[in-house]
């Protein structure tokens, strides 16, 4: 039965546009999915529109009024310099939705193709990728990060490598897995009787029928990515107090959350509700992409 | 099947003289020396403390000395610790972090493996929403907001566990294993959740229905392999992950343990014991990798056919 | 069917663990009440110590552990911090306050029996100052009439440094100036004596390798000894059998415990693990505060938080400059909002009431004077205002405070400063090689005289982070350091605060404060600026209960 699926699929694949289409009909039918769609929509859409939006500035403070809880001229409370946390929050979206997604683009695209190839040719080429992999997995992070920061400065940019070099790691060894347990399958090996180069197959046949689980991995991903980001700042790459970011936020709401709860509880939940948006929408485009894993 | 752990044992070292050379070179790239500290030292007594330590060396000789003694196991002095050496101290910090790292593995699979196979069976229902969804918050939560809010109920306010420690009071190693575990506990429940559901629309699960087995025999004898396999092949790297992970934990339950170690190492430029426990953590990882992977290969029986095949 | 006995079986077995440990935790006796019971002090002690020999280290952790098992020829009274006699019963000063004869107690013994003799004090001082040891706190030996010069190998002859045994019983002591606070020093790292018989057994004297301090080798002269120490989780001394006060110590054992976060340390002070922190975060002070916790004990301490300027770049070339950023600060409110109102602004560099010394000239709020010399400097309104950062390691608290005087500095002379957290080692190397604009830092007095904190901006010292030098003001040092009149030194050390502070190569914000937890079960205990303690007189005393 699975072989019917396959060589349904491996039809499928020559004419991408129907699938796509098929897809996008599937996972408009999957109301999880749709709601978190919308819900990152929405936060993409405040995080864009925060400059004009925001009821105060990011770092205005008032220090006479100090750590005060929510209000109804602070929704959210203020922090222990008197600064509106739902500011704080709106401003810190747009780097960790920046860091979370570009920082994730990175490590997909390095982790998908190093797992992909690695796994494909197997062997010799295999084992010196892999390798490397252990090798770099066993880097002292803090001072790769360190080093990093002192020769190239705390730009963005940087920040985004800097994730995306270790999270890659993770991803290489996930589609070097699931490349390994397909390879065997016979519309790969169909594939290669017929004669098609490998970039293709890798492109065309290897990597989508790997996608589930990276899109599964890659949800669960973008919100380690986001706390990661306030370690890094720790370190002094990355964002510069005064500005805000929820990695850091939810950081320092965790060292006052016996004296000034909300401080950690806000952040927290706008951090885990895009969570759960995030993988239902992963779960749905799964589902969408690869019927088979969609039953009954 | 020999012949395949003995190559990759020999394909290791290349990556671990990989590894001691990188660390070495990073960590004299960086800035800031182990004799920087907020009171500055006489300009002469760092002059001797740079002989002692041999500093004042070009930096190739350094590093020619530093990877004969490794290769002769001698991770050298610690900067810090003066009157310990980097084996010592390595030696008086694992045992802490590889029994952390057990009991959180343990833990993870008493709680992750059940609720995994339960939301499987009962798939699509609330007893598959449920156990998903706290494995996802289980997932996202951070060891350092899980940690301090587990210390704060069951320590401080129902006063229940000890706060810190290790082996110093009764109970004060079950929370830092359940904080450390519960990541994995999630992982583990949804893998062995997709897993088993994979296995369960199998044809073979199908006749075994039809011909009427109860589900607890479908479940133990047939589903159970299935869902078991991914996770077993996830324990690898898991727990290596687990070993080097468990700083946040080891810091946040003061726990004397390697993770620790490791971290204040870097962060006071204590060259010998960064490049010592960079070694032996790669050395672990590699050795959990292989035993993952040779448990793979022995669990899936196409792998090793070919790699008989290819001797 | 079975499968979902299964789980209930599991979820049965699981309520029963929790009910056990219902059970178990009722009759837990936590740490505090287990030590208090059997005279064990548990004692939070923040980083990890990384050694106890006197001679090679100069952290505050590894001091409080050292202070347990040595002590100097003198010591000080905890609670007033006047000298007392310790090793040495009674002492004879020359009048020009140069030569000290100090008599060694006759019943004063290492922990192995031999008794402490003047020559161990010899010995200890030079093996102090051997180059292979590379002794961090060597310059405190200095104080010894030509004993730099011997480090420095200007003078090879021994006997022309200024310590010599008379005898056994003494100690013969010359001195390179007058040193007001030479008695106090003897209480110091550097000045204690170190067993160099013992030592021998193990190696060279001179190596730092050498394991002689460890548990079974070390041989020490304080009320403890070492009983067991695993780095990372414990330094345990135990009371010291041949101490010559033994009948005083009532403690028997002394737990350090190194714990790193202050998160860490509060909460395992609440959870009883401990019977006196290091320190607390700032954010816990305010809750214990309010409701007047008896645990919560806060007390000033010899130190001074302020920022520092980097003088040899533009704007910070610029005095007025410097004078207006330095007056745009309002202490007063960042003490009370930001540090939760427990440190005492300060608008010096000396803390108030240093042994008798409080500087004329202070450092004010004034805005309008603030603007008025940015103007004058050139920048009116902040116009033009180059791109400067403020620098400071990563930290809660310090960021916290980088952000509010941001805030002032963009309230009062708009101006857009920019706050940059380093990690430590990084900020250290970026201030000692004068890369930062401004930067933080703090300075915690070794003695209690004007001296340890004014000697901070002479051009030759090597924690002076501005670039700042001035020959006025190193000459009145130079001065300060030949006087032996109490009076007439502080005036000279007066006249060098009014230039420094006129010269502003720093903003003083506040002094700090030590702010810690310590149980009502700790008796004997006082607190005082140094954070000093002397452990023989601490005891442990359960509460009466209350009925």
């Amino acid at each position: 039965m699975s072989e019917i699926v396959h060589i349904a699929e491996l039809t499928n694949l020559e004419k991408g546009r129907s699938l796509t289409q098929d897809a996008f009909l599937r996972l408009r039918k999957n109301k999880m999915a749709m709601f978190g769609l919308y819900f990152l929509l929405f936060l993409i859409l405040v995080a864009l529109l925060t400059p004009w939006i925001a009821p105060y500035s990011y770092e205005e403070q008032n220090l006479e009024l100090g750590a005060s809880p929510p209000s109804a001229r602070h929704w959210m409370g203020t922090d222990i310099l008197g600064r509106d946390q739902l500011t704080r929050i709106m401003y810190g979206s747009r780097i960790s939705l920046m860091v979370g997604f570009i920082a994730t683009a990175v490590a997909l695209t390095i982790g998908v193709l190093w797992g992909a190839i690695a796994g494909f040719f197997g062997g010799r080429t295999d084992a010196i990728m892999m390798r490397i992999v252990d090798a770099l997995y066993a880097l002292p992070f803090t001072i790769f990060i360190i080093l990093l920061t002192v020769v190239f400065g705390s730009s963005m940019l940087l920040l985004f490598l800097a994730i995306g070099a270790v999270e890659w790691l993770t991803m290489a060894r996930i589609v070097r897995g699931q490349v390994l347990s397909i390879k065997k399958q016979e519309f790969i090996e169909a594939a290669i009787s017929m004669g098609l180069p490998p970039s293709r197959i890798i492109a065309h046949h290897l990597i989508p029928n790997v996608l589930g689980p990276v899109i599964v991995y890659t949800t669960l991903t973008i919100p380690s990515v986001i706390l990661l980001e306030s370690f890094l700042s720790f370190l002094g790459l990355g964002i510069q107090p005064p500005a805000s970011s929820w990695g850091s936020l939810i950081s320092g709401g965790v060292e006052v959350m016996e004296e000034y709860p909300w401080l950690l509880a806000f952040p927290g939940v706008v951090l885990t509700i895009t969570l759960f948006s995030l993988n239902f929408l992963g779960d749905g485009l799964r589902d969408a992409l690869d019927p088979k894993s969609s039953r009954d | 099947m020999l012949l395949f752990i003995i190559k990759r044992i020999l394909q290791a070292i290349p990556v671990l003289l990989l590894v001691a050379t990188a660390t070495f070179f990073m960590v004299r790239a960086a800035p800031g020396g182990p004799f920087d500290k907020d009171r500055s030292i006489p300009p002469e007594v760092i002059t001797q403390l740079n002989k002692r330590y041999h500093l004042d060396d070009p930096l190739w000789k350094q590093y020619v000395d530093y990877m004969g003694n490794l290769l002769q196991g001698d991770f050298g002095p610690s900067f810090k610790y003066a009157s310990h050496s980097v084996t010592e101290l390595i030696a008086a910090g694992f045992p802490a972090t590889l029994e952390l790292s057990l009991y959180a593995i343990l833990f993870a699979l008493l709680v992750g493996l059940p609720a995994g196979m339960l939301a499987a069976v009962k798939w699509n229902t609330s007893l598959d929403y449920v156990p998903m969804s706290v494995a996802m918050i289980g997932i996202c939560m951070p060891t350092f907001v899980l940690g301090p809010i587990l210390l704060l109920v069951f320590g401080i306010w129902f006063g229940w566990l000890p706060v810190a420690g290790w082996g110093q009071v009764p109970g004060d190693k079950i929370l830092p294993s359940i904080t450390l575990g519960s990541v994995y506990a999630a992982y583990i429940a949804r893998i062995s959740r997709g897993g088993m559901l994979e296995v369960l629309s199998q044809d073979y699960i199908r006749t075994a229905k039809a011909k009427g087995l109860s589900t607890a025999r479908i479940v133990f004898v047939h589903a159970l392999r299935g869902g078991i396999t991914p996770v077993i092949s996830f324990l690898g790297p898991a727990l290596a992950g687990l070993l080097a992970g468990s700083f946040v934990v080891e810091s946040i339950f003061n726990i004397p343990g390697l993770g620790r170690f490791y971290v204040t190492a870097a962060f006071n430029r204590d060259y010998t014991m960064i490049l010592g426990c960079t070694i032996f953590f790669a050395f672990l990882i590699i050795l959990f990798n292989l035993l993952a992977d040779i448990i793979q290969v022995w669990l899936n029986p196409k792998l090793r056919q070919e790699l008989e095949a290819r001797g | 069917m079975t499968f979902i006995f299964f789980i209930h079986k599991l979820v049965k077995i699981g309520f029963l663990i929790a009910c056990l440990f219902c059970v178990l935790s009722c009759e837990r006796k936590t740490l505090v009440d287990i030590g208090t019971d059997k005279q064990i002090l548990y004692f939070g002690n923040g980083t990890d110590i990384t050694g106890i020999d006197p001679h090679g280290t100069n952290g505050m952790p590894e001091q409080r552990v050292i202070k347990a098992v040595f002590e100097g020829l003198v010591a000080k009274d905890p609670k007033t911090l006047e000298i007392i006699p310790a090793v040495s019963d009674r002492w004879e000063v020359s009048e020009d306050n140069m030569t000290y004869v100090f008599h060694i107690r006759e019943n004063a013994r290492w922990s192995n029996g031999d008794p402490v003799t003047a020559h161990d004090f010899v010995n200890s001082w030079l093996r102090g100052m051997m180059p292979g040891l590379a002794n961090e706190t060597v310059t405190s030996l200095f104080v010894f009439k030509n004993a730099e010069k011997f480090y420095l190998k200007e003078v090879t002859d021994v006997s022309q440094v200024g310590f010599k045994a008379l005898d056994d019983h003494h100690l013969k002591v010359e001195l390179e100036n007058p040193t007001p606070y030479f008695l106090q020093l003897l209480d110091y790292l550097a000045l204690f004596p170190v067993h160099t018989e013992s030592m021998k057994k193990f190696g060279a004297v001179d190596d730092p390798a050498n394991p002689w301090s460890k548990v079974g080798n070390f041989v020490g002269n304080g009320a403890f000894t070492v009983k067991d120490w695993v780095p990372g989780r414990s330094f345990v001394v135990e009371k010291n059998p041949y101490y010559w006060d033994k009948d005083v110590v009532r403690l028997n054992e002394i737990h350090f415990m190194p714990i790193d976060q202050l998160l860490v340390e509060e909460r395992m002070f609440k959870a009883r693990h401990l019977h006196r922190t290091e320190w607390m975060p700032y954010s816990k002070i305010p809750a214990y505060r309010d409701r007047k916790d008896p645990e919560y004990n806060h007390y000033p301490y010899l130190s001074t938080y302020f920022y520092v300027f980097n003088v040899t770049k533009p704007p910070f070339d610029d005095v007025r400059v410097r004078k207006a950023l330095a007056y745009a600060v309002d202490r007063e409110t960042l003490v009370h909002s930001v540090t939760k109102g427990v440190q005492s602004a300060t608008g010096a560099l000396t803390p108030p009431n240093t042994l008798g010394y409080t500087s004329r000239a202070q450092m004010t709020f004034d805005p309008d004077l603030a603007r008025q010399l940015l103007a004058e400097a050139g920048y009116p309104d902040g116009k033009n205002f180059p791109h400067v950062e403020l620098t400071f390691n990563s930290s809660e608290d310090h960021r916290k405070i980088g952000e509010a005087i941001q805030q002032m500095w963009k309230k009062h002379l708009h101006i857009d400063v920019k706050l940059k957290n380093q990690e430590w080692k990084v900020f250290l190397h970026e201030i000692k090689n004068l890369n930062h604009n401004i930067a933080r830092m703090g300075w915690v007095g070794d003695y209690i005289d004007p001296n340890t904190f004014l000697g901070l901006f002479t051009s030759l010292s090597g924690d002076n982070r501005t670039g700042w030098k001035n020959k006025q003001y190193d000459a009145l040092l130079n001065k300060a350091a030949t006087i032996a009149d109490k009076q007439e030194r502080y005036e000279v050390f007066q006249q060098a605060e009014t230039l420094l502070l006129d010269n502003a190569p720093f903003i003083p914000l506040y002094n700090y404060t030590t702010n810690n937890l310590v149980s009502t079960q700790l008796k004997g205990y006082h607190q005082n600026i140094l954070d000093y303690y002397s452990y023989k007189h601490i005891y442990l005393e359960a509460e009466k209960p209350s009925e």
